[in-house]
């Protein structure tokens, strides 16, 4: 909470639209805050803010404190919000343009598996256009707690022994044209 | 050669805001003067006494014979102009009205650019009016009669204004009783009026006045005709019993042996028999048998009602009437119909069996309903502790309706009213905007609130019944954001009622076109003027009312119901009326008889001579639209006000063909 009261900033609102411009649904500042995406939501419990209350604070700039949220980052995709929500909005879409955002502004909380999740798979499918959790895995794995750490390696290792995680990785054909497509579609914000 | 008045209007700053008026009168004046323009004015507000005063001066002292004023559209004012020149003894017809407002000042923010064009538009207005043709108004005598569609309270209140008034009113219903959807309910918002005590006095006025014949189980199949001279054929669906003989004792519907679910008066929840009438204080209190559902009909034996009938009155092989009408007016109020709240999944209408709608609510409450006014929950003993009342089921959404159904907040604050008198139980009403305007609405909120029932802002997310603490246990569990705290609630209740939208008639379309009226995408019927036109329609002599319209409460729809009735009765009284005069017509020679312009006349103006296999007009019900003009692969079509040569003429002059080369001195 600041001391002196706010005063509304609209550039905020502006560039995240701005990520948005390609998605489908409706714009989201014509949200009416009825709160069906947040009464839908399973993980809203564990949100800082609801995703209403996201949609609010992004019309009205408040960049810090949405930056600071887990909000975007704890979103499971479920898409109920965006099949649910009365003004059509694509609240999922948003969730995923506020991940973008805040990537390519290098700004998010501590201690979230989110973004460095977010960053290492976004590189390993520039770099080979697929997946491969042996090396994806380990990559962020570090910011588990111990116990974590070795429930991790255990599942992995019985993944492995039931031939459910490729030991070799794989790479697609034509690389280079995949990530010339990438190149386009994506603004490349830290990521590249 | 013809002498021709221009008068640009400033509108205030609506046009002088954007367009040099001044530029534009002296523009006229002097580069158009080889065109016969002899005068061009400005003036602050055209529209006004003092500027229709300026024409008809100029058109006694200068011998105007053609008049262009530039201004808005002529859908505001034509209408002021030609009486202003008729006024000044010009024939009306020879004043053309060119919009520099909505097309030119409102459109544009370039000042040059939009002085320039609103030049080009006058121009044209120029050409057009060279053109025109002294025409008289089509004269039409009015029928007396008038018919009503749909005796709900807004047709009830139509039919009583016009039968007070000394004529006579065909009212046809399709269910076997008046009424409509008020009859079903028991309270009114926001006095608490009865609803029966209030709609049956108007009901039985209805059925006994000796101006109003009642046509119920019937419906309109087929209309002809124009405005004065409507001829409209109905059939009356065959009740199977004779209605001079019957008394209303309604010993047979005592004795039928068949019980039917009532879908329509009882919204489901209660049952009637196969001969029935919907509810008791029914008008008129004739039965009808519902053939799909009598024993008789099904299997060919029966026949109690027959056995105990007094006055013998039933006849099984009573067989439809098809009667026709003539009457000079008609008003359309059939109404609404409710949204289906099985299309809601998550609301689990259908499988969770205390998810009510709305109309079924009503029955419950009503004294006479399923449970004689007693609020109770499915297993029919047990009185709900907690009641959710869901706003906006099907309305204010994108994915069903865009609309706002206007009576569900009110009708969740009498809803909860309700709730609290009669079980104390605790209410939630689940809203996205509490929207109370109206006389009296805003202080029953109030009183609503000193109840004590619980507003949460957040439309429910869900509702189901998968406990996950043991106070859900048994639960309905409505799954909801509380807005104004921002937290994801899950609220334990017994009951849930979902305010429905209102919705259009599912036969609307099919209505719409009989009548030759328009419907809205959503399906309701377009008024002629959303403010200042709000009962009449784009065709002359068909009035709407109610919620026919769109969605509306009781008040509303009582206050159109008595205004589409003063409609009508102003014309009954001026016995005829003055059509305009820009009709079609079919040049004769050049109709090849293809056709082709036969279906598209969205007046049903047209048909086609079968011996003479050419197309005819029929200029009463022509409203001038233009549409077989255009279609007309032979050119055979022609449309006064709107022929071949006043459109290229028009398009001459707004491309300044007309204008010389060098200024002809002023």
């Amino acid at each position: 909470m600041t001391e002196a009261s706010e005063t509304y900033t609209f550039t905020f609102m502006r560039e995240v639209s701005g990520l948005l411009h390609a998605a489908d649904g409706n714009p989201f500042p014509m949200c009416v805050q009825c709160g069906t995406c947040s009464g839908s939501c399973p993980v809203a419990a564990y949100m800082d803010y609801t995703p209403r209350q996201i949609i609010a604070m992004v019309n009205a700039g408040l960049k810090d404190q949405v930056m600071e949220s887990n909000t975007f980052w704890y979103c499971a995709s479920c898409y109920q919000c965006t099949v649910r929500c009365p003004q059509g909005i694509s609240i999922t879409e948003l969730m995923y343009a506020l991940q973008r955002y805040s990537i390519w502004k290098n700004k998010y909380k501590e201690g979230l598996i989110g973004p460095s999740f977010s960053e290492a798979f976004a590189k390993m499918i520039v770099r080979t256009g697929r997946t491969f959790e042996p090396i994806l895995a380990p990559s962020y794995i570090f910011s588990f707690k111990l116990g974590e750490f070795f429930r991790e390696i255990q599942n992995a290792t019985e993944l492995m022994i039931k031939g459910r995680l490729p030991l070799l990785p794989a790479q697609i054909k034509r690389l280079d044209n995949f990530k010339r497509m990438v190149r386009r579609i994506i603004p490349m914000g830290g990521v590249e | 050669m013809e002498k021709i008045g221009v008068y640009v209007c400033h509108c205030g700053t609506n046009i002088a805001g954007t367009v040099d008026v001044q530029e534009v009168a002296e523009w006229a004046a002097a580069r158009l003067k080889h065109r016969g323009v002899v005068v061009g004015r400005e003036y602050k507000f055209m529209c006004s006494s003092l500027g229709q005063e300026l024409i008809e001066k100029d058109i006694k002292e200068l011998g105007l014979t053609r008049v262009v004023v530039a201004a808005c559209s002529p859908h505001l004012h034509e209408n002021t102009f030609r009486t202003a020149c008729k006024r000044a003894g010009l024939n009306p017809y020879l004043c053309e009205l060119v919009s520099i407002r909505e097309q030119v000042s409102w459109v544009h923010t370039d000042k040059d650019m939009a002085t320039a064009k609103a030049m080009a538009v006058v121009s044209g207005g120029v050409e057009r009016v060279l053109h025109h043709e002294a025409l008289e108004p089509l004269k039409v005598s009015i029928h007396p009669d008038t018919l009503v569609v749909g005796g709900g309270i807004a047709g009830i209140q139509a039919a009583l204004e016009i039968a007070d008034a000394g004529y006579k009113v065909y009212l046809v219903e399709r269910e076997p009783s008046i009424g409509g959807h008020m009859a079903q309910f028991d309270k009114t918002f926001p006095t608490l009026d009865c609803a029966a005590c209030i709609l049956t006095p108007k009901m039985v006025q209805a059925g006994t006045h000796p101006n109003i014949e009642l046509l119920t189980w019937s419906e309109v199949e087929k209309v002809d005709g124009y405005v004065g001279n409507f001829s409209v054929t109905i059939r009356k669906k065959s009740r199977y019993v004779k209605t001079d003989l019957c008394t209303g004792c309604g010993i047979c519907w005592e004795k039928c042996p068949k019980k039917v679910v009532d879908d329509v008066f009882e919204a489901g929840m209660g049952t009637r028999k196969a001969i029935y009438t919907p509810f008791a204080q029914a008008v008129p209190r004739y039965p009808v048998i519902d053939r799909a559902n009598c024993t008789y009909y099904i299997k060919g034996t029966c026949k109690a009602c027959e056995k105990f009938c007094p006055t013998s009155a039933i006849d099984f092989n009573q067989e439809d009437e098809i009667i026709t009408v003539n009457v000079g007016n008609i008003v359309l109020a059939t109404g609404y119909e409710t949204f289906d709240a099985h299309r809601m999944a998550q609301y689990g209408y259908g499988r969770l069996p205390n998810v009510l709608t709305s109309i079924e609510f009503e029955r419950m409450c009503n004294a006479s309903g399923p449970t004689n006014g007693e609020i109770l929950l499915r297993d029919g003993k047990s009185k709900p502790k907690a009641v959710g009342i869901v706003h906006c089921v099907g309305s204010r959404d994108k994915n069903y309706n865009e609309y706002c159904s206007v009576i569900c907040c009110m009708q969740g604050l009498k809803f909860a009213h309700l709730v609290h008198e009669r079980t104390g139980a605790e209410v939630y009403n689940f809203y996205i905007d509490m929207r109370t305007p109206f006389k009296g609405y805003e202080e029953f909120y109030q009183r609503v609130l000193e109840e004590g029932t619980h507003f949460i802002r957040g439309k429910v997310a869900e509702i189901n019944d998968a406990p996950r603490t043991p106070e859900e246990q048994g639960k309905l569990i409505a799954q909801v954001e509380d807005t104004l705290v921002g937290v994801q609630m899950r609220i334990p209740l017994d009951m849930v009622i979902l305010s429905v939208a209102l919705e259009p008639r599912h036969d609307a379309k099919e209505t719409a076109k009989r009548f030759g009226l328009s419907c809205s995408a959503d399906g309701w019927f377009i008024e002629k003027h959303p403010k200042l036109d709000p009962v009449a329609t784009m065709t002359e002599g068909i009035l709407i009312a109610g919620c026919v319209q769109g969605p509306k409460d009781i008040p509303a729809s009582v206050a159109q119901g008595a205004a589409a009735a003063a409609r009508a009765l102003g014309k009954i009284h001026a016995k005829e009326i003055a059509l305009e005069p820009v009709r079609a017509s079919v040049i004769e020679e050049k109709c090849s008889g293809c056709r082709i312009c036969n279906g598209l006349c969205p007046f049903n103006a047209i048909s086609f001579h079968e011996e003479r296999m050419v197309t005819e007009i029929n200029a009463a019900l022509c409203q001038g639209c233009g549409t077989c003009v255009a279609a007309c692969p032979a050119g055979a079509i022609t449309g006064t006000g709107f022929s071949n040569e006043q459109i290229f003429a028009q398009i001459e002059g707004l491309l300044l063909l007309n204008v010389g080369e060098e200024p002809v001195p002023a």
